[in-house]
């Protein structure tokens, strides 16, 4: 659950102060990511340059509150930038690399969803698509997803209700509910 | 109604909810938004890498020495001493590396790798796969649970790669069936069933099986890289192919060590059929302490078979009990905030034999009456604090009881809260 860490109402200002920053948000962090660039080296990549950028502004931060919603406000820019480049250099805006190094059985059931879920997004203006992603790659709240993108609390929401009404439309012909295996 | 999608909770989502019990329209218009919203959401937890942090603060390190030096930071000398250890670790391995088998190593890889293109090659032009295996798990429970202790059930799966796909898994006690619109689960124990999308996580980490040249193009660029520790051999005219893998997920508790297969540290070997280059084997050994155990093997893959229809469709009996979204369970009574609540609330209910307690926390329909009587009227002896373990995504917490048969049962329930209203249900484990 959430840690001191993202409690924190200040920007962190030394090392010490980014170990636990770090141990607390890089699973969610790079999880985001993932879904964003369907590749774990590419989200990993992204997660650190972030920390590092989170390291080098410190200062300029130090008024920031809510450091975990404007740590998955980089992260999302930083992916940004690099969907840029890749489509830039392929036309393609969905990269088809492997997760070198990951355990080829969850790798491939996890970039093929994450490629599915781009595609899904895709069909949707960005904007709506940027706050559902927020909201459904991440456990942020609408209040924090709002810190994230730079917006208020009920533009967010109704660019989720705006989005995930045009998604229904897309995705209700395949019926059914998605449900997670019970591990019982 | 959007504060229903909130992480947080709302004093106003109590109200809309009463009113989608009294108004059809809108509540139709709610579960398909859920539908939506749930199709969305990934399957799979990922996470950051077992050194990923400590390379991330290396990164750092080296920013904060850019910037001029220890004096304008208040370091800890355990970053000083990981810092240091780098060029230490860079001597050893120049020293080591010479004394490795590195030609031998180069020549296995390098064939590996031709092997696997040929086999990837060779898989893109079929139109079916049948495969048929073991598995050591509990029958009836999760496709993903191994054990190595656990005895061989059977296991199969079919796919075709028509336009939708169509594929079924299936073992004994559970069987998963996609028919190309969407997947249904059934678990014979408790006459339970599941619906979902094509993507639905009904068969976790087995559904990369379902196309097994994906499995191979990727081991290929692992292996293109230099990032697999793979062995090749070729023992009478049988190629195989060894690779070594890490265990990941969380294991500051280790309770979920080698229940998965990717929880477990662990080499699959691929074999392939000499002529055609078809994966024509697989076994997976798990690495658990000094043993290492198979604990899946398909060692019966028929290509291009012709499949029946009736394959892909899946007959429910008329009293099923449907498992429902976790999301639109009615609030419980209590309210519930954590993993230890959740839990203790569940097995009082089950106590209290209060069943529509049981379902305020357990999202199925209705329960069974095999459930009831193993469990209600059960003791409690004690809950223990909840922990996380391994990939999944929720919590586990220990718990006693004593059962109306006498018995005494000592485990660990599975709850998480991971669904779009962020209701805590329990998910298994008893």
């Amino acid at each position: 659950m959430l840690t001191t860490a993202l409690q924190m109402e200040n920007w962190p200002q030394t090392v010490d102060e980014f170990d636990p920053l770090i141990e607390a948000t890089q699973d969610e962090l790079v999880h985001f990511a993932f879904y964003r660039l369907g590749n774990h080296d590419d989200a990993e990549d992204v997660v650190q340059d972030v920390y590092v950028q989170a390291f080098r502004d410190r200062n300029e931060r130090r008024h920031i509150t809510g450091v975990r919603p404007y740590l998955f406000r980089m992260v999302n820019n930083r992916c940004i930038d690099v969907l840029r480049a890749r489509s830039r250099q392929s036309g393609d805006p969905v990269t088809d690399e492997p997760a070198i190094g990951e355990n080829a059985f969850s790798s491939v059931a996890a970039r093929e969803q994450a490629e599915t879920l781009s595609r899904c997004l895709e069909s949707i203006p960005e904007k709506e698509a940027e706050v559902i992603r927020l909201r459904a790659f991440s456990e942020l709240s609408f209040a924090e997803v709002a810190d994230a993108v730079g917006s208020s609390v009920p533009t967010v929401k109704s660019r989720f209700r705006y989005g995930i009404d045009k998604l229904r439309r897309l995705l209700c012909p395949e019926g059914g509910t998605r449900n997670e295996l019970p591990r019982r | 109604m959007t504060d229903l999608f909130d992480a947080e909770k709302h004093p106003s989502t109590e109200s809309v909810r009463q009113h989608l019990e009294g108004c059809p329209e809108c509540r139709v218009r709610f579960e398909q938004e859920q539908q939506a919203f749930d199709a969305i959401r990934p399957a799979q937890r990922i996470v950051a890498s077992q050194h990923f942090k400590e390379r991330a603060i290396k990164a750092i390190v080296r920013e904060a020495a850019r910037e001029g030096g220890r004096s304008k930071l208040q370091w800890n000398w355990r970053y000083w001493a990981r810092w240091a250890a780098v060029p230490v670790a860079a001597v050893l391995a120049f020293l080591i590396l010479p004394t490795l088998p590195i030609g031998d190593w180069w020549h296995s890889n390098a064939a590996g790798i031709t092997l696997l293109a040929q086999s990837v090659q060779a898989m893109s032009k079929i139109q079916t796969v049948h495969m048929m295996g073991r598995m050591r798990t509990l029958p009836g429970d999760n496709f993903e649970l191994i054990g190595p202790n656990y005895e061989f059930v059977p296991l199969e799966l079919w796919s075709e790669y028509s336009n939708p796909p169509r594929w079924r898994v299936e073992k004994t006690g559970r069987v998963v069936v996609m028919d190309g619109r969407s997947s249904t689960l059934y678990i014979s124990a408790g006459n339970e069933a599941m619906s979902g999308t094509p993507l639905a996580g009904f068969v976790q980490w087995l559904r990369p099986l379902l196309n097994p040249g994906g499995i191979l193009q990727q081991e290929l660029e692992v292996a293109r890289a230099g990032a697999a520790d793979a062995k090749l051999t070729d023992v009478n005219g049988v190629q195989t192919l060894n690779v070594r893998r890490k265990a990941h997920g969380d294991f500051a508790n280790d309770w979920a060590k080698n229940k998965s297969i990717p929880e477990s540290d662990h080499t699959c070997v691929y074999r392939f059929d000499a002529a055609t280059k078809r994966l024509e084997g697989l076994q997976v050994i798990v690495h658990a302490g000094n043993e290492n155990v198979t604990v899946l093997e398909f060692t019966n893959v028929i290509y291009n078979e012709a499949f029946p229809p009736s394959l892909f469709s899946l007959p429910l009996p008329s009293n099923v009990n449907w498992g429902v979204d976790p999301a639109s369970l009615k609030p419980a009574s209590a309210n519930l905030n954590g993993p230890k609540e959740v839990a203790s609330y569940f097995l009082d209910a089950l106590a209290r034999e209060d069943w529509d307690a049981v379902l305020q926390v357990y999202p199925v329909n209705r329960l069974s009456d095999e459930i009831k009587r193993a469990f209600g009227g059960l003791e409690v002896v004690s809950i223990g604090e909840p922990f996380r373990s391994g990939l999944y995504p929720g919590y586990f917490v220990p718990y006693e009881v004593r059962l109306p048969d006498g018995s005494t049962k000592k485990w660990k329930l599975a709850v998480r809260n991971d669904n779009p209203a962020a209701h805590w249900v329990v998910d298994g484990g008893f």
